[in-house]
C-alpha cells in the first residue's frame, strides 16, 4: 500500500513536471528577449528652434527579433542622445543604436553595440493576428519597478485606429484588456510562445484599454527595409464618406445588394491621383467587397479597406473596382507614399529649420509648432489643413510664419508681433525658407526696406535693410543664438 | 506739566476746528435724495434668453433688477409714433442690458407698493439704452422728468465726488459717493461699438439704470458697478440719444468709420512716404459704417480730424478731459449730420477730405456680432439643421469659445471675412463685410443632424458648411427654403465645404415632407423654420 502511495505521488510529480516544463521553458525563454531600453532624449524647443530642451530619461521595452535586431517603438527611442538596453534582473547597461526606424509606424530597431550581449538568448517568433476573445500576455517595463512586468488579458477588438506617435497615421491595432501602461511600449505581446504584436499606446481615458501593433505591419516593416532604406507604409489617397443612407444609394443609381464607399475627394499626388476620381464609388478592393461604411472582410471581424494597401510595399499594383456614370470599373492602381510632407506628421530626430533676420524669427509650420500651446489659431490651422482642401495646389512647400521677435532697435514697435504668415517679402511670394534665406540674402544694393506682407494681416512689417544686416551678429549674441539659421533640416542625434 | 498744557492747546484747537468745518464737510457729503423719489423708478426685468444649440427653445428665465430714470424726449412732429402723446414727453431710460430678451418688465414707484408694467419703446445696443413706456397714467402722475447736466472732469468740478443711489429695499434707499476717474473709450458689453465710457472708483453697490449725480446736478447713468469700481454712460450720450430718440428715424450715435493701427517704426513711416515726424495714425480697414468710411482708404495716414491734430497714438486734446482718444471727439464735439474735414496724407501727398459725422450701424458682418433681444434663425429640412455661424452660436462653447470652438468655425471671424470656393472649385471668393445688413453674405451650417429614417447614416454630420443645395449657392439661410423648392432630380443634394465630416448628403423629394412632419411631432418643434 505504501509502496503504491509512493508510486502515485511519483507519477504525480513527473506528469506536472512533463506538462509545465516546456511552457516554463517557453515563457523563460520569451523573457530573456524582453530588454529594458532607457532613453536619454533632448527634443526642440520650438519655441525657440535654435535650442534644445532639457534632457529627459524615458523607459521602454524592447525584444530580440533576429539575430543582434531588437524590435521597440519608435516613441522609445525618438530624440536619442544615448539608449541602454537591460537584460531581465541585470543590472549591466549596454549601449545601443537605432538601425531603423518608422515613425508612421511607430515602430524600429536597435542593435546593441557589444556582441558580449547577445549570449544564449534565442529571438522571438512571430505569429499571426490572433483571434478575438483569446488571451494575450504583455511582457516589459512598465513604470513602477525594474524588473519585468507580466500581465494577461484578452484580445477585445481588432479595427483601424490613430498612431499617437506620428498623429496622422491610422493602422490597425489590436485592442486588449491586458495592462499596458506607460515603459510597457515596445515589450512583445505574445501568444503560444509567438509575438504578436508590439505593446504601443493606451487610453488613459479609458479602463483596461491598451493597444498594440499586430503582426503584419510588423513584418511590412521588416520587409520595407530589407533594402536599407524605410520607405513607408503607402496610401492610396482618397478620402470618403459612407453610403449607409439607401437614397444616396439609389441617388447613385448602385444596383440593388452593391453597397462600396462613396469617394469624396482624391489628395493630389497620391497613388489614386488619375485612376480614382471624386464621385466615384469603390466597390471592390483586391477581389474583396466593400460595404457601405467601407469595411471588408478580414478573418473573423471587418476592418477598412485601407488594409489592403497598408500590409502592401509602395510600388505594388493595387486592384480595385469603381461605380462610375453607371457602370462598374475595373482598375488598377501603383501604390505611392504618403502625399503629405513630412510637416503633417508629428516630426522627431530633426531640428527645427529657422532663420532669423532683423531679430525677426522666421520657422516653417509644421505640426509640432501647431500644437505647442497657444499655437492653434484659425489662420494657422487654415494654412496648416484647411488651404490644401479648399484651394488644391495653392499651398506652398513650407507656409513660413514669422513666430516671435528678439527685440531690438531694429524691429522696435514689432516687438509683440507672434505667428505673422508671410505671404510675400517685397511684392514677392516664397515658398520655402530656403527661397526666404536666398532672397534676404540677394537684395539689390540699393535696397532700402523689406517689406513682409501677410494675407492675413492688415498691416505689413517694414525692416530697415540695412540696419537689418548690421544688427544681424549683434542680435544674435545678445539672445546667445549660436547660429542665424539651420535650413539643411539637421537631425537631432547626439555624437558618440 | 508743559508737556500737559501743548496737549491741551492742540486737543482744544482740533476740537474748534472740527466744529467751524463739520458744517461744510456734511454739507458737500450729503446730496439732498428725495428729487431722485421722483425722477427714477426701480426696475425689474425678466429675462429669457435663447437656445442657439436648440434654436426653437428658450433658455432658463433669470431675472435682474436695477433703475430707470424718467426723461422727457424733445416733442417733434414724429414724438407720436414713440407712444408719448398723453404724457408730455415722458418716458423711462435703463440700460439695453437691462432689458434684452425680456419677457416682462416690472416698474416700481417708491412711493406706490404696487408695480406697473412697462413696455420697450426703442432700444440701441450700441448705445447700451433703451427707452420704455408705461401706459397706466396713474405711474406718472407726480413725476418729474431729470434735468441732464454734462459731466465735467475732476479739475472743472466744484467738488471731487460724484453720488449714486443703493437700494436695500424698495423704500430703503440711500446715497452712495464715489470719485471719478477718468472719462475712457470702451465696448459696451452687447456691441462692437467704441463710445465714450465714465469710469468711477468707490461706487459698488450701485446697480444697471441707476442715477450719477456731480455738483447737485445729474451727470450720468451707471452701466455697472462692482468691488470700488464702477462705470457710466455720460450724460452728454444721453441727450444725445433722448434727442433723436423720438425723431422715430434714430440709428445710433456717433462713431468712427475705420480700424487705425499706430506705425510701429520710422522705416515704416519712410515706406509708405510719411514725414517721420508727423504724427498722426495708419488707416487699417474700413468699416461698413461710421464716420470717414465714405472718403477714407486703408493704407491712408490720417493727422487731423476737424481741428484736432492727432497723435502719434490716436489722441487728441479735448477741451474738457484732456489727452484722450480721438474717439471721445463723438461724445460732445462731433454729432452725427456735422460736416467735417479729414487731413491725411495718402500715397505721400497731404490732402484734405470733406465728409459728415456718421452714426454706428449694425453692419453687415460674415459672422454677424452677439446679438441680445433676436431670436436665432433657423429652418430644418429632413432632420438637417440650417443656421447662420453667430458669435451667439459660437458662445455656446462656453467662456473660452475662442480657444474651444471648433476652429473651423473661428477661421471665419479672422477679418471679418469668409474664403467660400466656387464651382469649380478652384478661385477664392474673399467676402468682406458689406453695407447692406440684410443682403450681407452668411455662413450656413448644418449644425446638427435630428435623428429620423429619413437621414440614417448622416447622423454623425455636424457643423458642415453648407456650400450649396440643389446646386444653388448658399449665402444666406433664407436661401436654403428657396433651394429645397427646386430640386433638378427626384433627389435633393446638399454639398458642404471641404473639411466637414463629409462632402454631401441626398436626401429624397418624395417622403420629405413627411419625414419634417414627423421630426417637428417627435422632437415637439414648434416651427420648422423660424422665418
Amino acid at each position: 500500500m505504501l509502496h503504491f502511495k509512493v508510486k502515485f505521488i511519483f507519477l504525480l510529480i513527473c506528469l506536472w513536471t512533463v506538462a509545465l516544463s516546456p511552457a516554463q521553458a517557453t515563457v523563460n525563454r520569451i523573457e530573456q528577449s524582453v530588454f529594458r531600453i532607457t532613453n536619454f532624449q533632448q527634443s526642440p524647443d520650438w519655441q525657440s528652434p535654435w535650442k534644445l530642451k532639457p534632457t529627459g530619461r524615458g523607459q521602454g521595452s524592447g525584444f530580440l527579433i533576429k539575430d543582434d535586431l531588437i524590435l521597440t517603438n519608435a516613441h522609445v527611442v525618438s530624440d536619442s542622445r544615448m539608449l541602454l538596453v537591460n537584460k531581465i534582473s541585470s543590472p549591466e547597461p549596454f549601449l545601443a543604436d537605432v538601425v531603423a526606424i518608422a515613425h508612421d509606424s511607430d515602430l524600429a530597431l536597435l542593435k546593441v553595440r557589444d556582441s558580449k550581449f547577445y549570449l544564449n538568448l534565442i529571438p522571438l517568433k512571430l505569429g499571426g493576428i490572433p483571434e478575438l476573445r483569446s488571451r494575450v500576455r504583455a511582457y516589459g517595463y512598465p513604470m513602477g519597478g525594474q524588473e519585468l512586468s507580466r500581465t494577461e488579458g484578452v484580445v477585445s477588438r481588432i479595427e483601424f485606429g490613430t498612431y499617437v506617435h506620428p498623429g496622422i497615421d491610422s493602422h490597425l491595432l489590436v485592442q486588449t484588456d491586458s495592462a499596458i501602461n506607460p515603459g510597457n511600449s515596445g515589450g512583445p505581446i505574445t501568444q503560444s510562445g509567438k509575438a504578436i504584436g508590439v505593446a504601443f499606446q493606451s487610453n488613459l481615458r479609458l479602463n483596461d484599454v491598451g493597444y498594440f501593433i499586430p503582426v503584419p505591419l510588423i513584418t511590412r516593416f521588416l520587409n520595407d527595409m530589407k533594402d536599407g532604406k524605410y520607405d513607408g507604409v503607402p496610401e492610396i489617397g482618397v478620402e470618403t464618406s459612407s453610403l449607409i443612407n439607401r437614397h444616396y444609394r439609389r441617388y447613385l443609381g448602385l444596383p440593388e445588394n452593391t453597397a462600396g464607399i462613396l469617394v469624396d475627394r482624391v489628395v493630389p499626388r497620391s497613388s489614386a491621383e488619375g485612376v480614382i476620381l471624386s464621385g466615384d464609388v469603390l466597390t471592390k478592393i483586391e477581389d474583396m467587397q466593400i460595404d457601405a461604411a467601407g469595411m471588408v472582410n478580414y478573418g473573423e471581424q471587418q476592418v477598412t479597406f485601407f488594409i489592403e494597401a497598408e500590409n502592401r510595399q509602395i510600388g505594388d499594383l493595387l486592384k480595385i473596382q469603381v461605380w462610375r456614370n453607371g457602370k462598374f470599373h475595373d482598375l488598377s492602381l501603383t501604390l505611392k507614399a504618403a502625399p503629405f510632407g513630412a510637416e503633417m506628421r508629428n516630426s522627431y530626430d530633426e531640428l527645427p529649420e529657422y532663420l532669423i533676420f532683423g531679430g525677426l524669427v522666421f520657422i516653417a509650420l509644421n505640426r509640432n509648432y501647431i500644437h505647442s500651446p497657444g499655437n492653434l489659431t484659425p489662420a494657422l490651422a487654415y494654412e496648416h489643413w484647411y488651404r490644401e482642401l479648399e484651394r488644391p495646389r495653392t499651398r506652398k512647400d513650407q507656409a513660413v510664419l514669422i513666430s516671435r521677435v528678439l527685440p531690438s532697435s531694429v524691429n522696435s514697435g514689432y516687438t509683440n508681433l507672434h505667428n505673422f504668415i508671410v505671404s510675400t517679402v517685397n511684392g514677392k511670394s516664397i515658398n520655402t525658407l530656403s527661397d526666404l534665406d536666398k532672397m534676404l540674402k540677394n537684395m539689390p544694393q540699393d535696397t532700402r526696406h523689406v517689406v513682409f506682407e501677410s494675407e492675413w494681416q492688415n498691416i505689413p512689417i517694414v525692416l530697415d535693410y540695412k540696419k537689418s544686416l548690421e544688427q544681424q551678429q549683434t542680435v544674435l549674441k545678445r539672445y546667445g543664438i549660436l547660429a542665424g539659421s539651420n535650413l539643411s533640416g539637421m537631425q537631432n542625434k547626439g555624437t558618440q | 506739566m508743559i508737556k500737559n498744557t501743548i496737549s491741551s492747546v492742540i486737543l482744544g484747537w482740533t476740537l474748534i476746528c472740527t466744529f467751524l468745518l463739520l458744517p461744510h464737510v456734511l454739507q458737500a457729503e450729503v446730496p439732498a435724495i428725495k428729487p431722485w423719489f421722483k425722477q427714477a423708478v426701480l426696475l425689474k426685468s425678466y429675462q429669457q434668453s435663447y437656445d442657439w444649440l436648440t434654436p426653437w427653445e428658450k433658455r432658463e428665465i433669470r431675472t435682474q433688477t436695477g433703475m430707470a430714470l424718467v426723461v422727457r424726449l424733445p416733442v417733434s412732429e414724429n414724438t407720436e409714433s414713440a407712444g408719448t402723446a398723453d404724457k408730455q414727453g415722458l418716458h423711462l431710460l435703463t440700460t439695453a442690458e437691462m432689458v434684452a430678451d425680456a419677457t416682462l418688465l416690472e416698474v416700481t414707484r417708491k412711493d406706490i407698493r404696487q408695480p406697473f408694467q412697462a413696455k420697450l419703446v426703442l432700444m440701441d445696443y450700441a448705445a447700451n439704452l433703451a427707452l420704455l413706456n408705461i401706459e397706466d397714467s396713474n405711474f406718472w402722475h407726480g413725476l418729474n422728468p431729470i434735468e441732464w447736466s454734462p459731466v465735467k472732469s475732476k479739475t472743472k468740478a466744484d467738488a471731487d465726488k460724484v453720488y449714486s443711489l443703493k437700494i436695500k429695499s424698495v423704500q430703503e434707499w440711500e446715497v452712495e459717493s464715489g470719485t471719478i476717474e477718468r472719462m475712457a473709450v470702451g465696448h459696451r458689453g452687447v456691441s462692437d461699438a467704441w463710445l465714450a465710457l465714465l469710469k468711477l472708483s468707490g461706487v459698488s453697490k450701485s446697480g444697471q439704470g441707476f442715477p450719477l449725480l456731480q455738483d447737485n446736478e445729474t451727470v450720468g447713468m451707471i452701466l455697472e458697478a462692482g468691488k470700488g469700481e464702477a462705470k457710466a454712460i455720460p450724460s452728454q450720450m444721453l441727450l444725445e440719444f433722448l434727442a433723436h430718440a423720438g425723431s422715430g428715424s434714430y440709428k445710433s450715435l456717433a462713431h468712427r468709420g475705420f480700424s487705425w493701427r499706430r506705425l510701429p517704426q520710422r522705416s515704416t513711416a519712410d515706406f509708405f512716404q510719411i514725414p517721420p515726424e508727423l504724427p498722426g495714425i495708419w488707416i487699417s480697414r474700413i468699416l461698413p459704417y461710421g464716420t470717414g468710411s465714405d472718403v477714407l482708404q486703408r493704407g491712408d495716414y490720417l493727422t487731423k480730424i476737424g481741428k484736432w491734430q492727432l497723435s502719434h497714438e490716436g489722441k487728441i486734446k479735448h477741451p474738457e478731459w484732456g489727452l484722450s482718444l480721438f474717439d471721445l471727439l463723438f461724445l460732445d464735439q462731433l454729432k452725427v449730420g456735422d460736416s467735417l474735414e479729414l487731413e491725411l496724407i495718402r500715397n505721400g501727398k497731404a490732402i484734405v477730405l470733406q465728409t459728415r459725422v456718421s452714426a454706428y450701424e449694425e453692419d453687415g458682418r460674415t459672422v454677424p456680432l452677439k446679438r441680445v433681444g433676436h431670436p436665432p434663425r433657423y429652418a430644418i429640412q429632413g432632420g438637417f439643421l440650417f443656421q447662420e455661424l453667430s458669435l451667439n452660436y459660437l458662445s455656446m462653447w462656453g467662456a473660452n469659445w475662442r480657444s474651444r470652438a471648433p476652429v473651423r468655425l473661428r477661421l471665419f471671424l479672422e477679418q471679418n471675412k469668409t474664403v467660400l470656393m466656387d464651382d469649380n472649385y478652384k478661385n477664392v471668393k474673399a467676402k468682406s463685410a458689406s453695407k447692406n445688413t440684410e443682403s450681407a453674405p452668411r455662413v450656413v451650417l448644418v449644425t446638427q443632424v435630428i435623428p429620423d429614417e429619413i437621414n440614417i447614416g448622416y447622423q454623425k454630420l455636424s457643423n458642415a458648411i453648407v456650400l450649396r443645395i440643389n446646386g444653388q449657392e448658399i449665402r444666406r439661410l433664407k436661401d436654403v427654403g428657396e433651394a429645397f423648392l427646386n430640386p433638378e432630380t427626384e433627389f435633393h443634394r446638399i454639398d458642404f465645404l471641404p473639411g466637414s465630416d463629409r462632402l454631401s448628403v441626398i436626401l429624397p423629394v418624395a417622403g420629405l415632407k413627411q419625414s419634417n412632419q414627423r421630426i417637428k411631432n417627435n422632437f415637439r418643434i414648434p416651427k420648422l423654420q423660424s422665418y
